[in-house]
C-alpha cells in the first residue's frame, strides 16, 4: 500500500474516535459542538506524558483518557439539566474556553539541546515517541485501526445489551425514562465522559501521527464536522460515524477534480440527504432492514 | 356538510382511529361522545389538518380536506377549538381576536364589535394578556377567535373541561346561539346531560371505533350507555 | 476614569452590531425554535456579492447596502427552504447539520468568487473620528448605533403594528394555535428567515465599510457572535437580543483593555457557561426544542 493511501486511511481512524464520541452523544439524545475540545485535551495529555515525561505510549494513552474524561465531566455536571441548543452552547462556550486555555498553555522543558512543550499559539512539536522507536506508517495503521475497532467491538456489544437499550430510551425521550426509573442525571454524565475518553484517545493518536499540534486544530469546524459525520453516517449504528468520516474525507481524496468546488456539491448533497434521511444514511430504519436481509 | 370515512389515524404502530365514520348535517349540532382515551381528540386533529391520517376520507362541502394542513383548512371555512385551548398566551385578547382573522380579506370591525357583544367579559379583558385570563375565560377566546374566522363549520373539543357548572351553562348557550345563527358545530364532550340539551345527532367513539349513532333519544334509550354515560357518577 | 469612558463607548458601538446580529438570530430562533447555523455566512454571501459588483462595476455604498441586503436575503431563504422547511416537525439536529453543510457551501462559494483572503471594502466614511471632549468615536460607530436603533424601531413597528407582525408573534407564542387560527407557519418561517437575513445583510454591510475590508472569516464570526449575545440575553426574546448584544459589546470592550484579546473571549464565554449552567429567572427557559 503506497505512502498516500496509508496516510488516508489512518485519518480516517483518526477522525472517526471524535466523531464517535459526537455519535455516542447524539444517540444518547444531546447535540455537542465540543467534542473537539477532549480530542485536544487528549493530544496535549498523551504528548506531554512521552515527549516531557518520558511514559510509554500505551500509558500515555490511558492517561489522555483518563484527563478526556474529567474534562468531560467538568463540563457535564453543570449542564447536567440543560437540553437541546442550551446543552449545544454550553458545550461550544466550554470548547472554546479549553482552545483559548491551549493558547495560553506554556510549558516547556529543556531536552539534551532543545526545549520541548506546549509553546501557547506557537503550538507543540516533538511527539516524537513513534519516531523514536521506528513505528512505520504502516504500523501506525493498524494500531489505530486495532484500536478503534476494539472500541466499536465493545459499543456493538452495549447496543445489544440493556445499557445500549436504555441509552436509546434516554435518547428519544428523557422525561419518559425518567419516569421509567432511569437515572438520567447519571446515565448522561456517563455518558459525556465516555465521549470525552474516546475522543482523548483519538487525540492522543493523532498527537503522535502529526508530532506537532496547535490549538488551532481543536477550533470548533472540527466540532462541527464531528457532529456531521455522526449524523450524517447513521444513527442508527456504531458504524454511522464512520461511513461518515469515509465520505467526507473518501470523497475529499476522490475528487481530486472538483477541487474547489468539493464543498459545494458535498455540502449540498448532505443537505439533500438529510431532507430525506434525517437520522443519516444508516438510520434505524435502515440498519433494521439490513438486519432482517442477514 | 362534513363527511369522514373510514379513517384511520395512527401514532407510529398504535392506530388511534380503526375507520371512523361519520357525518354532520349542514345546519346541526352533532356530538361525539366517548370515554378518556377513544380517540375523540385524534378524531378532531385530523378533521383540523392537524394530524395527517393514514387511511380514509374527510369531505367538507364536497371538498377532499384531509391532506390539507391546518391553516388551508380555516380557509375552507372549518375552525377548531381546541381541548387545551391553545391561546397566544403573551398576545392581548384583542391580539388573539386579530390573529384568528389573519384570514380575513376586508375589513372586520363589525365582526370584533359582535364578538365582544356576545362575550362581554372578553370585552373587559381586551387589552389584557391571554395568559392571565381565567380557565373560563380563555375558552371563550378560545371560542371567540375561531368564529372570527367566520367559520361554517366549527369544531369544539370538550369545551366544558375542567370549567365551573356556570361557565358551563354559558358556553352551551353560547353553542345553542351559534346554531341558531346558522353555524353549523360538531362537539367533542365528555358531559353528556349538556350534550343531550343541544345536540341534534350523537356518535360514541369507543376505542377508535364508532359503537352508536342516532338521535338523542335513542341515545338516552340505550341502556348501555345510559349506564356508562348518563347514569349516576361513575367511578 | 477616561478610560472606563472611552471603552465604555466603543463597547457600546460594538454592542449594537452585535445586537443586530443577536436580532436576526433570535428572530429565526424564535418562530422555528433552531438555530440557524448559516446565518453568519449568508451575510457573508451578500457582502461577497456587493464586493464582486464593487470590483466589476465601482458603484457607489447605497448600491452596494442594498446589494448585500438583497444577497443575505436570497441566501436566507435558500437555507430556510433546504434545511429547515423539510424538518419542521423534530430532526432538530437535522436542520442545524444542515444549515452547517450550507455554510461550508457559501464559504467556498465567497472563496471562489473572490479568492484572496482580504478584500478593501469601500469606506463608510472617509474623514476622521468625531471628538466629544476627550472622548473618540468613530463616525461609523455612529452610524451603527443610530441604525441599531432605526431597525429595533422598525422591527417594534412591524411586529406590533402590521398584520404580518401579529402573525409572526403569534407564530412565536404558539406554532399550533397559529396554524389553528389560519396562520401558515410555513409561509411566515420563510417571511421571517428572509427579514432576518436581510437585517443580517445590512449589519454584515455596516461592519465590512466600517472596517473597510471583507475576509471570509466574516461568516463564522458573525454566527458565533449573534448566537453568544442571543442566549447571553435570554434564549428567544427580542428585547433580550439587544441587551444580550450590548453586554457583549460592553464586555468585550472593557476585559480586552484590562486583559487583552483572548482573555476577552474566554471571558465571554465564561459567562455564557456559568449563566447556562446557573439559568437566572430573566433567562428564557423555553425549550429549544
Amino acid at each position: 500500500m503506497d505512502e498516500y493511501a496509508i496516510g488516508v486511511l489512518t485519518n480516517i481512524g483518526l477522525f472517526s474516535f471524535v466523531a464517535l464520541s459526537a455519535w455516542l452523544l447524539l444517540v444518547a439524545g444531546e447535540l455537542s459542538f465540543g467534542q473537539q475540545a477532549f480530542f485536544g485535551v487528549g493530544a496535549y495529555a498523551a504528548g506531554i506524558c512521552t515527549a516531557m515525561l518520558g511514559w510509554p505510549l500505551p500509558l500515555a494513552a490511558l492517561a489522555a483518557m483518563a484527563l478526556g474524561a474529567a474534562a468531560a465531566a467538568l463540563v457535564g455536571l453543570p449542564t447536567l439539566r440543560l437540553r437541546g441548543l442550551y446543552f449545544a452552547m454550553a458545550t461550544l462556550a466550554a470548547a472554546e474556553m479549553l482552545r483559548i486555555l491551549f493558547e495560553l498553555f506554556h510549558w516547556q522543558i529543556a531536552l539534551g539541546d532543545e526545549r520541548i512543550g506546549p509553546d501557547g499559539t506557537q503550538g507543540f512539536r516533538g511527539i516524537r515517541w513513534m519516531f523514536e522507536r521506528g513505528v512505520e506508517p504502516l504500523d501506525f495503521l493498524a494500531i489505530v485501526w486495532i484500536l478503534l475497532i476494539g472500541v466499536m467491538v465493545i459499543f456493538l456489544r452495549i447496543e445489544n445489551s440493556r445499557l445500549g437499550a436504555t441509552l436509546r430510551a434516554l435518547g428519544h425521550d428523557p422525561e419518559l425514562a425518567r419516569s421509567a426509573g432511569i437515572d438520567v442525571d447519571r446515565l448522561k454524565l456517563g455518558v459525556v465522559a465516555a465521549g470525552g475518553a474516546l475522543a482523548a484517545l483519538g487525540g492522543a493518536l493523532f498527537a503522535h501521527h502529526n508530532t506537532y499540534i496547535e490549538p488551532r486544530n481543536f477550533d470548533i469546524m472540527l466540532g462541527v464536522h464531528s457532529l456531521a459525520y455522526g449524523l450524517i453516517g447513521g444513527l442508527g449504528t456504531v458504524f454511522g460515524p464512520l461511513l461518515g468520516v469515509v465520505l467526507d474525507i473518501g470523497v475529499l481524496e476522490a475528487t481530486r477534480s472538483l477541487h474547489g468546488y468539493r464543498m459545494i456539491v458535498f455540502g449540498g448533497l448532505v443537505a439533500l440527504l438529510l431532507v430525506f434521511r434525517p437520522r443519516g444514511l444508516l438510520d434505524e430504519r435502515a440498519v433494521h432492514w439490513i438486519k432482517s436481509r442477514l | 356538510m362534513l363527511r369522514v370515512v373510514d379513517l384511520v389515524t395512527a401514532y407510529g404502530k398504535i392506530e388511534a382511529l380503526k375507520g371512523v365514520s361519520l357525518e354532520v348535517r349542514e345546519g346541526s349540532i352533532t356530538c361525539v361522545l366517548g370515554p378518556n382515551g377513544a380517540g375523540k381528540t385524534t378524531l378532531m386533529l385530523t378533521i383540523a389538518g392537524v394530524l395527517r391520517p393514514r387511511q380514509g376520507a374527510i369531505e367538507f362541502r364536497g371538498e377532499p380536506i384531509a391532506a390539507l394542513s391546518p391553516h388551508a383548512i380555516v380557509a375552507r371555512g372549518v375552525a377548531l377549538v381546541p381541548e387545551n385551548r391553545l391561546v397566544f398566551a403573551h398576545m392581548t385578547v384583542l391580539e388573539n381576536l386579530h390573529a384568528g382573522a389573519y384570514q380575513r380579506k376586508g375589513p372586520y370591525e363589525n365582526d370584533l364589535e359582535k364578538i365582544f357583544a356576545r362575550f362581554p367579559r372578553l370585552k373587559e379583558r381586551a387589552s389584557q394578556d391571554a395568559g392571565t385570563l381565567s380557565g373560563g375565560e380563555q375558552q371563550m377566546l378560545a371560542v371567540a377567535r375561531a368564529l372570527m374566522s367566520r367559520p361554517k363549520l366549527l369544531l369544539m373539543d370538550e369545551p366544558s373541561l375542567g370549567l365551573a357548572p356556570l361557565v358551563v351553562e354559558e358556553i352551551f348557550r353560547i353553542i345553542a346561539e351559534l346554531h341558531r345563527d346558522g353555524t353549523s358545530i360538531l362537539l367533542v364532550e365528555q358531559n353528556a346531560h349538556m350534550a343531550l340539551r343541544v345536540a341534534q345527532h350523537f356518535y360514541l367513539i369507543e376505542q377508535g371505533r364508532v359503537t352508536f349513532s342516532g338521535d338523542p333519544g335513542s341515545l338516552a334509550e340505550d341502556e348501555l350507555i345510559r349506564r356508562a354515560y348518563l347514569g349516576s357518577a361513575r367511578a | 476614569m477616561i478610560d472606563f469612558l472611552q471603552n465604555t463607548l466603543d463597547g457600546l458601538a460594538l454592542g449594537s452590531s452585535y445586537a443586530l446580529l443577536a436580532l436576526g438570530f433570535t428572530l429565526i430562533f424564535g418562530v422555528l425554535r433552531r438555530a440557524n447555523l448559516a446565518y453568519g455566512p449568508a451575510i457573508l454571501f451578500g457582502c461577497y456579492c456587493a464586493t464582486w459588483a464593487y470590483l466589476e462595476t465601482g458603484i457607489g455604498l447605497l448600491f452596494l447596502a442594498l446589494i448585500a441586503v438583497a444577497g443575505s436575503a436570497l441566501a436566507g431563504i435558500y437555507v430556510e427552504r433546504l434545511c429547515f422547511a423539510p424538518h419542521r416537525k423534530g430532526a432538530a439536529a437535522a436542520a442545524m447539520v444542515a444549515s452547517f453543510a450550507l455554510w461550508m457551501q457559501f464559504e467556498e462559494l465567497a472563496t471562489l468568487a473572490l479568492p484572496r483572503h482580504l478584500y478593501a471594502f469601500p469606506a463608510l466614511y472617509e474623514g476622521g473620528p468625531l471628538s466629544l471632549g476627550r472622548l473618540t468615536l468613530r463616525v461609523e460607530s455612529l452610524v451603527m448605533l443610530v441604525a441599531a436603533i432605526l431597525v429595533c424601531a422598525a422591527l417594534w413597528g412591524v411586529l406590533y403594528r402590521s398584520r404580518f407582525g401579529t402573525a409572526v408573534r403569534a407564530v412565536i407564542d404558539s406554532p399550533a394555535a397559529a396554524e389553528l387560527s389560519g396562520i401558515s407557519v410555513s409561509a411566515v418561517s420563510l417571511r421571517v428567515f428572509a427579514l432576518a437575513s436581510a437585517i443580517g445583510g445590512l449589519t454584515g454591510f455596516l461592519i465590512v465599510s466600517g472596517d473597510q475590508q471583507l475576509t471570509p472569516m466574516l461568516g463564522m464570526w458573525s454566527t458565533l457572535k449573534g448566537m453568544l449575545a442571543m442566549m447571553l440575553g435570554g434564549l428567544g426574546s427580542l428585547p433580550g437580543a439587544i441587551a444580550g448584544g450590548v453586554a457583549l459589546g460592553l464586555l468585550e470592550a472593557h476585559s480586552q483593555w484590562y486583559l487583552g484579546p483572548q482573555l476577552r473571549d474566554f471571558i465571554a464565554y465564561l459567562l455564557l457557561f456559568i449563566l447556562l449552567a446557573v439559568r437566572p429567572p430573566w433567562m428564557n427557559t423555553r425549550s429549544a426544542y
